[in-house]
């Protein structure tokens, strides 16, 4: 690889994540969480310890697992982390030395309104955004793994495992439906048609002769 | 739906939430440098440590009260899922933790640099270009991100040759020691599955 490429690949990640840690773990927690489950997915189906049955729902269990992480780590962790920078940059939420030189300046009661930025409208002295910046990238962290623990340990495996059982269910009834073993063409099923017995040859004859009499 | 279509759903949502919460202002010294402490400390090993520990107090339980699957596969499935969570930190933690010390030792900036450095080249490996570190000034962010992007591309490789063989490994392990498959039938004999199946259906059924 060529070196300025290199440096522009590296120019890029410290403009993307230098500045906001919280995002860097999601977009890695995600790419983490697709390689993780394609390796388990590998170890279920190569163990033979696990009965078919068990695979049945364990490899849509880890299949669903990946899935429904990415969906619920951008709507349930992305959604944590979102609302702490914005109770952050709006002002709800500060550390006590940024409210009292916010309200000195005379913006105290625009604090936590709509529209609100601490950072355009508070004119804040570099020190002042330094300590602003450090909290607000702790703000960050702490929503992103609240969000990152409720997503992935609460929700992903009450939807996995929902998703599969409805596969394994579908899967085991599959397996029990009759198959022609010999074409492996599904044998169709036939209607039940009532046969006369010889009961009924017997009834039919007597009542013939009864009518004859 | 596609997520992008989610975003600005999501997007009305959360400033919904952050409206509706209270305003709060953090008094006490102790928890500010706390908050600052964790945004400048806790990175991706910590974080994947914190998701490890706390999916082992969550994964296992719920695997174990899913009452749509029959008890041997909840119990496999519980198993399972024990044996990917420590396999999974475990790896996860050391990686992420040694690729960030990695790029840590390669990131130097130009001015640490000194004519008793050792490696020079090799310590300024990874630095970005000078008005990239002029406009971050600190470049532990920096070196964080990249040392787990870093780590996920070792991952690609040690997810199959280390993880994916330890939780087979442990989960065998788990099985075997709550002798799980006394009820489970062989999978390689037909008779048994049939019976089993039953079961399963039967139960999947009632659930």
């Amino acid at each position: 690889m060529p070196n300025s490429m290199f440096k522009n690949i590296l120019n890029k990640i410290a403009t993307a994540y230098g500045k906001n840690p919280g995002k860097m773990l999601v977009h890695t927690g995600v790419i983490g969480w697709v390689l993780s489950s394609a390796a388990q997915v590998c170890a279920i189906v190569l163990n033979d310890k696990i009965p078919k049955e068990q695979k049945m729902f364990l490899i849509p269990q880890e299949i669903a697992d990946a899935g429904v992480n990415i969906v619920s780590f951008y709507l349930i962790t992305q959604s944590f982390k979102s609302v702490a920078l914005k109770l952050v940059n709006s002002g709800k939420l500060l550390p006590k030395a940024v409210k009292d030189f916010l309200v000195y300046k005379g913006v105290g009661d625009k604090l936590g309104k709509a529209g609100f930025d601490v950072y355009k409208s508070g004119a804040l002295t570099p020190s002042g955004i330094k300590r602003l910046d450090s909290f607000k990238d702790g703000a960050d962290v702490i929503g992103t793994t609240i969000g990152s623990i409720i997503s992935c340990n609460l929700v992903t495996p009450l939807i996995r495992n929902e998703i599969a059982a409805h596969r394994q269910k579908k899967s085991i009834a599959r397996m029990n439906t009759p198959y022609d073993v010999a074409s492996n063409v599904k044998t169709p099923s036939k209607n039940f048609v009532k046969r006369p017995s010889i009961v009924d040859f017997q009834t039919q004859a007597y009542s013939k002769s009864s009518l004859s009499i | 739906m596609a997520i992008g279509k989610l975003a600005p759903i999501a997007n009305r949502v959360t400033t919904a939430v952050a409206g509706a919460l209270p305003s709060a202002t953090v008094k006490n010294r102790k928890i500010n440098r706390a908050i600052s402490w964790i945004g400048k400390k806790i990175s991706s090993p910590q974080n994947r440590l914190i998701l490890g520990v706390t999916a082992l107090m969550s994964q296992p339980f719920i695997d174990l009260h899913n009452r749509k699957v029959d008890e041997d596969t909840r119990k496999v499935s519980a198993a399972r899922t024990v044996a990917k969570i420590i396999a999974g930190t475990t790896t996860g933690v050391l990686i992420r933790y040694g690729c960030i010390k990695a790029i840590d030792y390669c990131s130097m900036l130009p001015e640490q640099i000194s004519k008793s450095t050792r490696f020079p080249k090799l310590r300024s490996l990874f630095t970005p270009s000078s008005n990239i570190t002029a406009f971050l000034k600190d470049l532990s962010h920096y070196k964080k991100a990249l040392g787990t992007i870093v780590s996920l591309a070792v991952m690609v490789v040690t997810n199959f040759l280390i993880d994916a063989p330890l939780t087979k490994y442990l989960t065998n392990k788990f099985i075997d020691k709550n002798n799980l498959n006394k009820n489970i039938p062989n999978p390689q004999s037909n008779t048994p599955i049939l019976a089993h199946k039953e079961k399963t259906v039967k139960e999947a059924s009632n659930a």
